[in-house]
């Protein structure tokens, strides 16, 4: 994958983490009030956004749960520093399944009312993931270009 | 049509939990990614082919599996709502209204923002029906789903080419 095609990945990845902070960012710049119903609208269908489950920063809610925004950070860091670092070499998906582990565990745990909802937990189990997420991601989207290559020659 | 089944039965299984509440507290934003993952494993068992899968193929399988999770959500949603004349948005309008409050900006803003959900409320309370909320909700499923089963097939291909692999060897 080269720096471009990991640059477009990066900026989206960027203006999707940022949109669950909407509510953080109104009172700096006023004007994105106006994105707010839409973007709940559209943050809504991809998370249940529990009143209990959402972080707060200054008083401002975030408009995902605690685990979606640990899922879009870790994608967000992940996506920063492969901005700049070559794509691990991973040849299985072992690492996946350990960075998915916490999450599972947690959402398994806390179901069945062995702890309650703890939002660094989630925050931080859906971080690992995310991190991880984004390997796999990129290193599917190497493959893809490499049979696309082998299909033109 | 019979190729691309298994995209179509976990499609509408994800529209459906998507919009089930309890169902989609605890799938979150990994229903699409998970069903598309499903679907490429559907899709072996179906032909007993377990030969390495493309990430072309898995991302294919993600796409579809959005796609029909998308139209399957949209059309239940649209029912649901007309119907019972009420939505995620109607049932936190109020709350939406006291967060809008705090922001501080001019009166102005903030009457205009009001008005634009205001409208959307009214006309699913009134009538069960609001063109705009639909429209969003489908173009949001659509573009979202998509995305999101992309990702799911290109993690799925690689899970499952792991998994074969290992059990080849």
């Amino acid at each position: 994958m080269n720096f471009y095609l990991k640059l477009i990945f990066f900026i989206l990845i960027f203006v999707w983490v940022l949109g669950i902070f909407i509510e953080v960012l109104i009172p700096q710049f006023n004007n994105l009030a106006f994105l707010y119903p839409y973007l709940d609208i559209i943050y809504s269908h991809v998370c249940h956004q529990q009143p209990e489950k959402i972080l707060s920063i200054n008083g401002h809610n975030l408009l995902v749960c605690s685990r979606c925004a640990g899922i879009y950070l870790g994608s967000f860091v992940s996506a920063l520093i492969l901005l700049f670092v070559p794509i691990i070499k991973v040849n299985n998906i072992k690492y996946l399944i350990f960075a998915s582990v916490p999450m599972f565990i947690d959402v398994i745990l806390y179901s069945l009312g062995v702890y309650t909802y703890s939002k660094p937990v989630a925050l931080f189990s859906g971080f690992l993931f995310g991190i991880a997420g984004i390997i796999y991601i990129y290193k599917g989207l190497q493959i893809l270009l490499a049979e696309k290559r082998e299909e033109e020659n | 049509m019979k190729k691309y089944l298994s995209p179509l039965i976990v499609g509408f299984g994800a529209g459906v939990l998507s919009i089930v509440p309890v169902a989609k507290s605890f799938g979150c934003c990994l229903i699409i990614p998970v069903a598309a993952f499903i679907a490429l494993l559907l899709e072996q068992k179906a032909n007993n082919d377990y030969s390495k899968i493309e990430i072309k193929q898995g991302l294919l399988f993600g796409l579809l599996t959005g796609l029909y999770a998308a139209l399957f959500g949209t059309i239940l949603d649209f029912f649901i709502t007309f119907i019972t004349k009420n939505n995620d948005i109607v049932a936190t309008y109020s709350e939406l209204q006291k967060v809008i409050n705090q922001f501080p900006i001019s009166e102005n803003l903030k009457d205009n923002v009001m008005n634009i959900l205001g409208n959307v409320v009214e006309s699913i309370r009134t009538s069960g029906i609001s063109l705009i909320y639909t429209f969003s909700v489908l173009v949001n499923n659509l573009v979202l789903n998509s995305v999101f089963g992309m990702l799911g097939g290109i993690i799925g291909a690689q899970i499952l080419n792991s998994r074969n692999q290992k059990n080849i060897t």
